[in-house]
């Protein structure tokens, strides 16, 4: 054997074409390279948001690497063919009669030499797309991953080792191809089928089934060994083998003399058949699902039964719908991102139905699932127009005014709570968090990845505090804060909407299309207040507005300025009128935006959960010192932080979820995201847990990844996707 | 020695080789001959393990040669000249199969000698003509200074320089000691080198011979024309002569000259005396006669 080996080894290198065609490989390093090039010439011309949508170049192998295979399968099959082709095969066989002898010989030969060349090729075609990429690497696009990839990033280094590992295989491949056809021409014919075009046609078959057989594919195999692919790495790495083995025990079979065929064929289809066997095994399976799922509207959907009362799981129960934006087929199935609406009351079987266009790349990772929560307003049960209403709140001046605004809350909450007391008295954000467990449960998964948007935080909160192990990650979106100390918080929030009010009012200032324009909006806007204070400005018949009334009706729009500014002037026009006496511009507004109310009202349907979750006062004195702090700390604002805690004053129902602290040991990382009104909120929770991150977005807006922002659903995606955090002052800007 | 015993090889329905059993000694050259597609290069490819047989064996110095280690000490063979990848020299060609038998890289220089191939030793193969890929194939035979060598049509191709030089190499490898096989299908060939010859036809066996006792089997005569034939022919009878009367007299048992002398001593004139050799070209064709596949008529 070592003999033979020997001459194997003088065979080869005593070919000039063997040198020559090991040159010719070094054309993948140009095709990466050149893919590179391109790539690099359109993303300069991008720019802004449309750069996140160019598709990850990676380890840069992606162009090349086909070719680099052929080439070493090339290797491997003309080391046999040319055999045949000129006859020299008799020679050979005259030489090491014993055929598998022979045939084995060239292994070590190929392998040795494929595996340095290999090597060579795979870092020169990384060397040569990061050369060309330069540091638009680095941009991290909307799929969560980077233009290029960094030797230091998890999984890179390995990647490109086992790929480079990967050449010998393919070169054995041709070894065995080229055995079995024993003409050059059909066995070059075959791999360009097999590494070439069978690529490019499973591209063209439906998904997820092109993507399925793609996977199975030689070229896609090494990717999916050093990172999750469709395959799992020991599924890959089984594949490539039995793909191997299979090739080598035709090579085996074709070469024996006839009469002693049977034996590699049989060893080399059980060897085959055991490797195969072993990737479906170590493949992750889908979790077992006790939920049926139906189309509906490009989704699919479900409900899920839950006891209305979860201290008492066997007693009523009611019925939730959910959603779910399925999992596309073309990566690996990681999991399940949940995402948690907002509100409280809102809707994420809607928010999946009307964003859907957001989570389009993390849906090739996840099963994308909400649902109508119980406190939904759409649920039904409880009457919607009742929860959609609500009295008008002036802030009590003394604890009979007190006793009267807890009457008339009181009264509001009892006309919605008739149809329904006992759900009613559940609709905390702790019973939420359950229902989310239940479903978790119910769709066999471990762990659920969690998205929560605005009000979204408070239940994901609670679920972080009850089941902090089923949290394989967190990402929170302009979330609520309910950690905080109470005066801390009213600090925090006025600080956000002072700086907010001071962002109108230099826009005012720049902007001829404000109607205040030339005046200093500080001034005139508190006196305003003053004057309403003292002689509310009437609105429509039997309807005036207060300083306070002014203030949370013009909240709104002072946090959402809208395309063009829109609703800043329709804030400003407002500002303008009520100073004449006219405060229509405001309520005309505010019915808009609510069921007809012409002035803000504090609605039931909010209220039932905020007062549950223990957002009210604890007693009238607290009620009076935070409303002296924000007499104090917030020049145009103040008031405006008392308006959800003065809505659960005199609640018919008990707080259900105190806040507490997180079991911050327990928890993975979170990561936060929030607009100049949102991040200080939002990064205050995050980063209460050791390791996470945040994503501080400047501009207007609510809702970064619902709404679409590239920069933002890109740094989302790459931490639901490998958990990684962003990076330390990680900043998105409009369209960037 | 190479021992073929009861050996068949065949091909789907066609039976190359039909239970052909012969001996090549040490120390001869022995002929392998027949006509083209009587299964002697299918009986040389068996002996070479190049093909599975389907009945008997065949053994080189008692064993099967696809058993030996090194197998090219025991037995050399040149069966296809062009059996060669023309990308490589000739030095590697020969270095490439002498490495994978042990054999050391001056024994290498040697053979290639020994064939004077010396001074073309570094030129690819691809621009060598026939005669030289013969003498490369040669030198690769001799590499493991072996016991056996088996040729296959060795001067198929060759210039009558060529011809004459792989003659004299086995008549000289045969002097060595070893056993030389040699197949052809050219009998004239075989008369000049064989010392023994195995003749097949059809797969089969038809005659297995020492050439001197094949070429005594077809002995000469002498045609006589004469003026007075049957006075001649009873002088020559009476001389010892055998006579048989075709156009003119052939006469066996007596030379032409001896024949010129008897028939001046009893005045009988002769218009022709030619001494005949029935070649053995003829006889070839005789024997094999039956046993042609293709046959123009």
């Amino acid at each position: 054997m070592k003999d033979a080996i020997a001459a194997e080894w003088l065979k080869f290198r005593t070919l000039r074409s063997n040198l020559y065609l090991l040159i010719s490989a070094l054309i993948a390093v140009g095709l990466s390279a050149g893919v590179a090039f391109l790539v690099t010439r359109g993303f300069d011309a991008q720019q802004g948001a449309d750069l996140r949508r160019f598709d990850s170049l990676g380890d840069g192998l992606g162009t090349g690497l086909p070719f680099a295979h052929l080439v070493m399968g090339a290797l491997g099959a003309l080391s046999i063919t040319t055999e045949y082709g000129t006859g020299h095969i008799n020679t050979s066989l005259t030489a090491v009669p014993a055929r598998r002898t022979f045939l084995l010989a060239k292994i070590p030969v190929l392998v040795a030499v494929s595996l340095v060349a290999g090597q060579v090729l795979v870092f020169g075609m990384y060397a040569a797309t990061m050369a060309v990429l330069g540091t638009r690497a680095d941009t991290v696009l909307l799929d969560g991953e980077t233009l290029g990839a960094s030797l230091s990033e998890p999984g890179v280094l390995a990647g490109l080792l086992i790929t480079g590992a990967s050449m010998p295989l393919v070169a054995l491949m041709g070894l065995g191809l080229g055995t079995a056809i024993r003409s050059t021409a059909g066995t070059l014919v075959a791999l360009m089928v097999v590494l070439l075009i069978l690529p490019v046609a499973a591209q063209t078959l439906p998904r997820p089934l092109g993507y399925q057989i793609g996977a199975h594919l030689i070229g896609a195999l090494p990717g999916q060994m050093a990172a999750d692919g469709l395959l799992g790495p020991i599924a890959a790495g089984a594949l490539l083998a039995a793909y191997t083995v299979a090739a080598l025990a035709a090579a085996a079979a074709a070469i024996a003399l006839r009469g002693h065929r049977l034996r590699p064929l049989l060893a080399g289809s059980a060897a085959t058949i055991l490797l195969v066997a072993a990737a479906p095994v170590s493949a992750a399976a889908t979790p077992d699902s006790t939920l049926t799922w139906k189309p509906c509207d490009n989704m699919l959907c479900s409900q899920i039964r839950v006891p209305v009362d979860w201290a008492e799981p066997r007693g009523r129960t009611i019925t939730l719908p959910l959603a779910m934006l399925p999992h596309t087929g073309r990566r690996h199935r990681i999991g399940v991102l949940f995402s948690i609406p907002g509100g409280p009351g809102g809707s994420g079987v809607q928010d999946l139905e009307r964003h859907a266009g957001s989570f389009a790349q993390i849906r090739d990772r996840f099963d994308v699932v909400s649902l109508l929560p119980r406190n939904g307003i759409e649920l039904g049960i409880l009457d919607q127009d009742c929860l959609g209403t609500g009295p008008w709140i002036t802030p009590p001046d003394d604890e009979r005014e007190w006793a009267a605004l807890a009457r008339s809350n009181r009264a509001a909450a009892e006309r919605c709570r008739a149809a329904d007391p006992e759900l009613f008295g559940h609709l905390d954000s702790a019973s939420f968090a359950r229902d989310i467990d239940a479903i978790r449960s119910a769709m066999g998964e471990r762990q659920f990845t969690f998205m929560a948007t605005s009000y979204g935080g408070v239940p994901g909160l609670a679920y972080a505090r009850l089941f902090p192990s089923r949290i394989r990650a967190m990402y929170l979106d302009g979330a609520v804060n309910t950690l905080r100390d109470r005066s801390e918080d009213d600090r925090a929030r006025y600080a956000l909407m002072e700086a907010q009010f001071t962002r109108f009012s230099e826009w005012c200032a720049n902007d001829s299309a404000c109607a205040l324009h030339g005046r200093d909006v500080g001034t005139v806007w508190n006196e305003l207040r003053s004057a309403a204070d003292r002689s509310p400005v009437p609105a429509e018949k039997g309807v005036a507005y207060s300083g306070f009334d002014l203030t949370v009706a013009a909240m709104p729009h002072l946090v959402a300025p809208g395309d063009d500014n829109a609703r800043w002037k329709e804030l400003a026009q407002a500002i303008r009128r009520a100073e004449k006496g006219d405060a229509t511009g405001f309520s005309d507004y505010v019915k808009a935006g609510t069921l007809g109310s012409p002035k803000p009202p504090s609605i039931v349907g909010m209220n039932m959960t905020h007062c549950l979750d223990g957002i009210g006062y604890r007693d009238y004195a607290e009620y009076r010192r935070l409303r002296a702090l924000g007499d104090r700390i917030a020049p145009h604002l103040s008031g405006n932080e008392l308006w959800h805690p003065l809505g659960c004053v005199g609640w018919p129902e008990p707080v259900r979820t105190p806040t507490a602290p997180l079991p911050v040991d327990q928890l993975p990382p979170f990561v936060g995201a929030g607009t100049w009104t949102d991040y200080a909120d939002t990064a205050d929770l995050a980063l209460r847990v050791p390791g996470s991150g945040t994503i501080r977005f400047e501009g207007h807006g609510h809702g970064l990844y619902h709404t679409g922002d590239p920069c933002t659903i890109a740094y989302a995606n790459r931490y639901f996707t490998d958990l990684r955090v962003p990076p330390g002052n990680t900043v998105c800007r409009e369209g960037a | 020695m190479i021992e073929v015993n009861d050996l068949t090889v065949r091909y789907g329905d066609a039976t190359a080789v039909d239970e052909l059993t012969f001996v090549a000694k040490a120390g001869q050259v022995t002929g392998f001959l027949g006509p083209n597609g009587a299964g002697k290069s299918t009986t040389m490819r068996a002996v070479l393990g190049l093909e599975a047989p389907h009945a008997g064996t065949a053994l080189v110095a008692g064993r099967p040669y696809a058993s030996l280690r090194r197998p090219l000490l025991t037995l050399g063979a040149l069966l296809d000249a062009g059996a060669v990848h023309g990308g490589r020299t000739a030095r590697a060609h020969v270095a490439c199969v002498a490495r994978s038998n042990g054999i050391g890289l001056a024994r290498v220089e040697e053979v290639i000698d020994r064939v004077g191939l010396t001074s073309v030793a570094h030129r690819r193969i691809a621009r060598f003509s026939l005669g030289m890929k013969q003498r490369l194939g040669i030198a690769v035979a001799l590499l493991g200074d072996p016991e056996a060598l088996m040729f296959d049509e060795p001067v198929n191709g060759l210039d009558p320089e060529g011809v004459r030089w792989i003659r004299e190499l086995m008549r000289a490898l045969a002097a060595e000691g070893r056993a030389v096989l040699v197949s052809s299908h050219l009998m004239a060939e075989m008369a000049v080198t064989a010392d023994h010859v195995v003749v097949v036809g059809r797969g089969r066996l038809i005659a297995d011979t020492a050439m001197a006792d094949l070429a005594e089997r077809y002995r000469r005569d002498v045609l006589v024309h004469a003026a007075d034939p049957a006075a001649l022919a009873m002088v020559l009878q009476a001389n010892g002569g055998v006579v048989r009367a075709e156009d003119g007299l052939a006469v066996t048992g007596l030379e032409a000259r001896r024949i010129g002398e008897l028939a001046l001593a009893h005045g009988i004139a002769l218009y022709e005396l030619t001494p005949r050799e029935a070649s053995l070209e003829e006889a070839f064709m005789e024997l094999t006669d039956d046993s042609r596949e293709y046959v123009a008529r």
